[in-house]
């Protein structure tokens, strides 16, 4: 069944450059065999594939349709251009949730990449219990999401809530209202979301810092380089590709945050904490609004596309 | 891939919605009762284990209709059920007659032609049906009716008025006797070194801008103007400042339910929807709630023009309506159409009101069996309560309600957690109506 093919082949030059496409291609060596491993190729990705494309490629190409229209869910949708877009500029929630979502991303990335660092170096060295406190550290990542809100949100209650009761036994006179002041309430969804993260990211660093050659610290050692030394020259630059990574992971996840932010203050009080993926859960499945809910959604791929692209190239030119 | 995720968020939800929405259906067939007539309709509802009502219809129907069988297709409970149900009618596989929550996204269903046209059967109601008219549109058709309407009432706990000393609400209070009430209380539940407080407003925007848009002269949700929310703001803020009210940042960030905090007496007062009567009723016979003495008043009026029992409350309350999708058969709709008569007419309300919902229909006998029901405070007052309201809507009809409520809700939650003035609150969000929605 299974024969391969050997039949009177044209000469191999048949398909030179310039030369016509036509017949020649018609049967050419081995083709039957690299079909094969094609279809071999395509049947092993195709269960992953058939979920993709049904559950995220599809919609994400309809999306960018729809943030065209003027969709309410029912019926056709009414083409209006780039309408949508044109009151992206005018909308003022937008320009809020937008600032919002730059103001949590700016300092949840360094942050918790400086977090989860420190982590990973702490717990890099031979000491006793040291994966008993790993997996303290990566806990909170797998703890739900809705049970942190809740739990941080009565840790933060500014009557009765412990971080309170602790900064009143520090000295502090007006301790911060935490969630329930419009100043205090993205800080406070920052320090929760790195206190999530940083377990993870730790374990990636944890993984990047088995891949440093112990022999570049001996020959910084020798070279008399102390701790600082050796840690600013050896282990950064080698650390290099992983905190690539773990900067275009968090970047990502730090634009499309969502979950916590719903949980825990539900954007308020006002508006304090209203991010993109809120506003475009607003905009869609509250007021119906799918088209300009859309509208909203491609521009934040587009902005993490366009952060993304930059930190590729950016990290190209530091390879270079 | 990641970063397609959040971009995808729309759509694919939708997809995901619709998927798990489909299998909700069929399992729900109601009971055992004679099924096999010629016709069977089905109706959508949610959380069928803790919510009892659409099962109690459909049995009450079928039972007077043995031809007809009412089966139930659970959809999921909160705002997911119109998010589920949206997704099966743009399928179009959505039930034949379903529940339209609320009045906020009644004009979605019925611009989205996603309603049949059932002014026949309107017609043919008591025209005291509460919240009846505010189904009628623009075009004069009405496309639902509304089967239950839970107004907003007084819940006060009498044990702890008496204990306090101070005098139950009797039906001539305006909100400012109810401030002083609320302050009274707190003095004396302090001065015995309880922690209970006056009365306890919960987190939503409606427990308190719904009583001012009903009662505040001049309010109106689309005039761009909200000075009308003001003086029930001050009032709000000015008891929680003084401790006779709990703190809305201690209900945010502890999420503290009203359920709670009445039913274990931290707080004598608390304005609420009639549907808290049949659960703390519950409660109080599972041992969720403390044992005590509990009454319904009238909630407190904008000024004395209003108060006292010869006059009628003016309160708010969104009715939850029942409409026939387009999409049915049409060899069923007659049967469609004499299934919602019967759910919104007496034989329904007296179905509902026998397990404690408030019927949109409540007269006498209906009220009768409502608070027949073991538990439910019988006094006078109680019963004036329940029945002699002016019930304004809490979600007026029109297309830009959505937007503005989301808002108000902002806004809400910005004032009442001190973070910024009355004013400016107030002054933000008619920028915002201005610039986003277009009024003003």
């Amino acid at each position: 069944m299974a024969t391969i093919a050997v039949d009177e082949r044209p000469p191999a030059g048949a398909r030179g450059p310039g030369g016509p496409p036509g017949r020649s291609s018609r049967r050419r060596p081995g083709s039957r065999l690299k079909r094969r491993n094609t279809l071999i190729g395509w049947s092993f990705i195709l269960p992953n594939f058939v979920g993709f494309a049904v559950l995220t490629l599809v919609p994400v190409i309809t999306l960018f349709y729809l943030s065209l229209t003027s969709w309410n869910v029912f019926g056709a949708a009414e083409w209006v251009g780039l309408d949508n877009f044109a009151r992206l500029l005018r909308d003022g929630s937008y320009h809020t949730a937008l600032t919002n979502t730059v103001y949590y991303a700016a300092f949840h990335i360094p942050l918790t990449l400086a977090a989860s660092l420190g982590l990973a170096l702490l717990l890099n060295r031979k000491l006793r219990g040291v994966a008993f406190f790993r997996t303290v550290a990566f806990f909170p990542y797998i703890t739900s999401i809705v049970a942190i809100a809740v739990v941080w949100n009565m840790l933060f209650s500014p009557e009765f809530g412990p971080v309170n009761q602790f900064l009143g036994a520090l000295g502090v006179e007006n301790p911060p209202g935490w969630t329930t002041s419009a100043d205090w309430s993205m800080p406070a969804v920052i320090l929760v979301s790195i206190w999530r993260d940083m377990g993870y990211y730790m374990l990636l660093f944890l993984a990047g810092l088995q891949t440093v050659p112990a022999e570049l610290y001996e020959a910084a050692r020798m070279d008399g380089a102390n701790g600082w030394q050796r840690f600013w020259n050896v282990t950064i630059p080698c650390l290099r590709p992983t905190t690539f990574f773990i900067t275009v992971m968090l970047t990502i996840q730090s634009f499309k945050v969502f979950d916590l932010i719903l949980v825990m203050t539900n954007g308020g009080p006002g508006q304090s904490t209203l991010v993109l993926s809120q506003y475009i859960y607003a905009k869609g499945f509250v007021e119906n609004q799918f088209g300009y809910a859309s509208a909203v959604a491609v521009s934040l791929f587009l902005i993490c596309i366009l952060i993304t692209i930059f930190q590729f190239l950016w990290n190209k030119r530091r390879d270079a | 891939m990641k970063r397609t995720i959040p971009t995808a968020l729309g759509a694919s939800a939708a997809v995901a919605l619709a998927l798990t929405a489909c299998s909700g259906g069929g399992d729900a067939a109601g009971g055992g009762e004679p099924a096999d007539g010629p016709v069977t309709l089905t109706l959508a509802g949610w959380s069928l284990a803790s919510t009892p009502e659409f099962q109690t219809i459909a049995d009450a129907y079928s039972a007077e209709n043995p031809d007809v069988t009412v089966e139930v297709v659970e959809y999921p409970a909160g705002n997911d059920y119109d998010t589920a149900l949206v997704a099966d009618l743009a399928a179009g596989t959505a039930p034949d007659v379903y529940i339209i929550k609320n009045l906020k996204n009644y004009l979605t269903f019925q611009t989205g032609n996603q309603l049949l046209d059932i002014s026949d059967v309107a017609a043919d109601l008591d025209p005291a049906t509460g919240g009846l008219e505010h189904y009628e549109v623009e075009d004069g058709g009405t496309y639902a009716v509304p089967y239950r309407q839970d107004s907003w009432v007084l819940f006060y706990n009498q044990d702890l008025f008496e204990q306090a000393g101070v005098a139950v609400p009797d039906g001539s209070w305006t909100w400012d006797d109810y401030a002083q009430a609320a302050r009274d209380l707190t003095a004396a539940f302090t001065a015995e070194g309880s922690s209970a407080v006056g009365t306890y407003q919960h987190n939503w925007q409606s427990t308190l801008q719904g009583f001012a848009l009903a009662q505040a002269p001049g309010a109106d949700l689309f005039g761009g103007d909200y000075s009308w929310l003001a003086p029930y703001y001050e009032r709000s803020l000015a008891l929680q400042e003084e401790g006779a009210q709990t703190d809305y940042g201690t209900i945010t960030t502890n999420s503290l339910t009203y359920q709670a905090q009445f039913g274990t007496q931290q707080a004598a007062m608390l304005p609420m929807g009639t549907w808290y009567a049949a659960t703390l009723i519950t409660q109080q016979e599972s041992g969720e709630a403390d044992d005590f003495a509990w009454g319904v008043a009238p909630i407190p009026q904008h000024d004395s023009s209003t108060t006292g029992t010869d006059a009628t409350p003016v309160t708010f309350g969104d009715p939850t309506g029942m409409g026939i999708n387009p999409a049915i058969d049409d060899a069923k709709v007659e049967a469609a159409k004499d299934f919602v008569r019967f759910a919104v007419g007496e034989g329904g309300a007296q179905a509902l009101a026998e397990i404690g919902i408030t019927p949109a229909l409540l007269n006498d006998a209906v009220l009768d069996a409502y608070l027949g029901l073991e538990g439910m405070p019988t006094d006078e007052l109680s019963r004036f309560a329940f029945q002699e309201h002016d019930t304004k809507p809490e979600n007026p009809v029109a297309p830009e309600t959505a937007a503005v409520q989301n808002i108000l809700n902002d806004a809400h939650s910005a004032i009442m957690s001190g973070s910024v003035s009355v004013e400016d609150g107030l002054a933000e969000a008619e920028n915002r109506v201005a610039s986003e929605v277009g009024i003003g």
